[in-house]
């Protein structure tokens, strides 16, 4: 077989796992709208107070927190099932293994924004952003990519260890922090400005750094990571 | 393997030049031209230690890559020591610059961008260590970690730039002194006062790795005798 069909073959599996239990998924979407609810009244010190400037950081602080939960799934599901022995024992690359596995919790991580955008932009954003759509896709892609990629290496680590979803925040959420300024930033500027690309053009570039260097570093230390 | 320079005499060797950096920074160095006045003296002391932090977890970087390559428990070993001592220089940044920024701008904490990196710098490295309480097996906890301290390393840089360019909202960053052009009355003083502190390093590595080196065969001893 091929590294692309590996790659296919791995990625499918996981999400037909998740289709057909849908635990990780529902678990995720409801966590992420009881955040809306949650934050709402955590910053509602006046009544009717405009949360548009806000907005950004509470989606993203949820994302992460979200992704949290569905890496710790995930990877509990394998090892408890001895899934990944299985995997390992394969003759697949260890870094095609990263790659499906950093590809399907995008694919989950995408599937909540679908549901979290809309609905945080309808209870707190006044303003329409359409106009800036394009470029709020490209950063909501590009900080993903790096939030998968930087949290596909750590749970694989962190589920080898004693203390497993307990280590995986700890490890991940100082990491993450350049990504959360970068995508809070421009998110934000969407939200609020409406200012097209000009504005987030090197929030966007920074993120796409973040990735392609944290894509690389993965991919050279991913084969210690995952162990024999 | 030959010792060059004893350990005492590297001891020695730092505080000497530390000394002389604090006379001079208070006797030779002229008081700071700007605002911040007699406060900057403590720069002679806060940026060698940022420096010297800095240095500490390059090494553990290059001892990570080291480990990964060979996987000689001694590079991991190196590699530890030298996160814990930078982990101890970062604490002391932090705790340097809050005081610097209490005299200086009359605020202990404000989030300038090198001690915001210094603070997720001391998280990061803070993870590092419950890693490693968190696995048992010595190969393992060595890969693990080696793994996590260069990624952490990675991470350093990305966050000092995006804390420094990228800032939060709409605000600019409010300071933004480079402190590049030093006269050179106060670059002697921070100079000196710099060797000395990387002369401490270099003797904190040293008996580091010398203790750790002796607790590896106080426990092969204890599991050769069966306990």
């Amino acid at each position: 077989m091929s590294g692309w069909a590996q790659f296919m073959a791995i990625l499918r599996k996981d999400l037909i796992r998740e289709l057909r239990t849908r635990d990780m998924i529902v678990s995720m979407i409801l966590f992420v709208l009881l955040a809306m609810v949650i934050f709402h009244y955590a910053f509602s010190v006046k009544g009717n107070a405009d949360l548009t400037y806000f907005t950004g950081g509470m989606l993203w602080v949820t994302f992460i927190f979200a992704m949290l939960l569905g890496l710790n799934r995930s990877f509990a599901q394998e090892k408890d099932e001895h899934c990944l022995d299985g995997l390992l024992l394969c003759p697949v690359d260890r870094v095609t293994i990263f790659f499906a596995k950093t590809a399907g919790n995008l694919v989950f991580l995408l599937i909540i924004q679908v549901v979290a955008v809309p609905v945080f932009a309808l209870f707190f954003v006044q303003r329409s952003f359409v106009s800036d759509l394009l470029p709020f896709l490209l950063v909501l892609l590009l900080a993903d990519i790096g939030i998968c990629a930087l949290g596909t290496l750590l749970a694989t680590i962190s589920m080898n260890t004693r203390s497993r979803d307990l280590l995986l925040p700890i490890l991940f959420l100082p990491l993450i922090v350049p990504v959360l300024i970068a995508a809070t930033g421009a998110t934000t500027l969407v939200f609020a400005e409406g200012v097209g690309f000009g504005t987030v053009v090197a929030r966007l570039l920074f993120l796409l750094g973040f990735d392609a260097v944290f894509l690389v570093a993965a991919w050279g230390t991913y084969d210690f990571a995952i162990g024999e | 393997m030959k010792k060059l320079v004893s350990a005492p005499a590297l001891f020695l060797g730092a505080g000497a030049f530390l000394i002389i950096g604090v006379v001079l920074a208070f006797w030779y160095s002229p008081i700071d031209a700007s605002s911040m006045g007699f406060s900057q003296k403590i720069f002679y002391y806060h940026a060698p230690i940022a420096e010297t932090a800095l240095v500490a977890f390059g090494i553990s970087f290059v001892a990570a890559i080291a480990y990964l390559r060979t996987q000689n428990l001694k590079w991991d070993r190196l590699s530890v020591v030298c996160v814990r001592l930078g982990l101890l220089f970062s604490i002391l940044v932090m705790a340097t610059g809050m005081i610097w920024g209490k005299a200086a701008w009359d605020s202990w904490w404000d989030w300038e961008p090198r001690l915001t990196t210094f603070l997720l710098v001391c998280f990061l490295y803070a993870a590092y260590f419950v890693l490693r309480s968190v696995v048992d097996e010595e190969q393992r906890r060595a890969t693990y970690a080696a793994v996590f301290a260069i990624i952490a390393f990675i991470d350093v840089p990305i966050t000092f730039f995006a804390t420094r360019f990228l800032p939060a909202g709409m605000h600019p960053a409010v300071i933004t002194s480079g402190g590049t052009g030093m006269p050179g009355s106060m670059f002697l003083s921070f100079f000196l006062s710099m060797i000395g502190m990387t002369l401490l390093l270099v003797a904190l590595i040293r008996r580091d790795l010398q203790i750790e080196t002796l607790k590896d065969r106080v426990s092969d001893l204890k599991t050769a005798l069966g306990g």
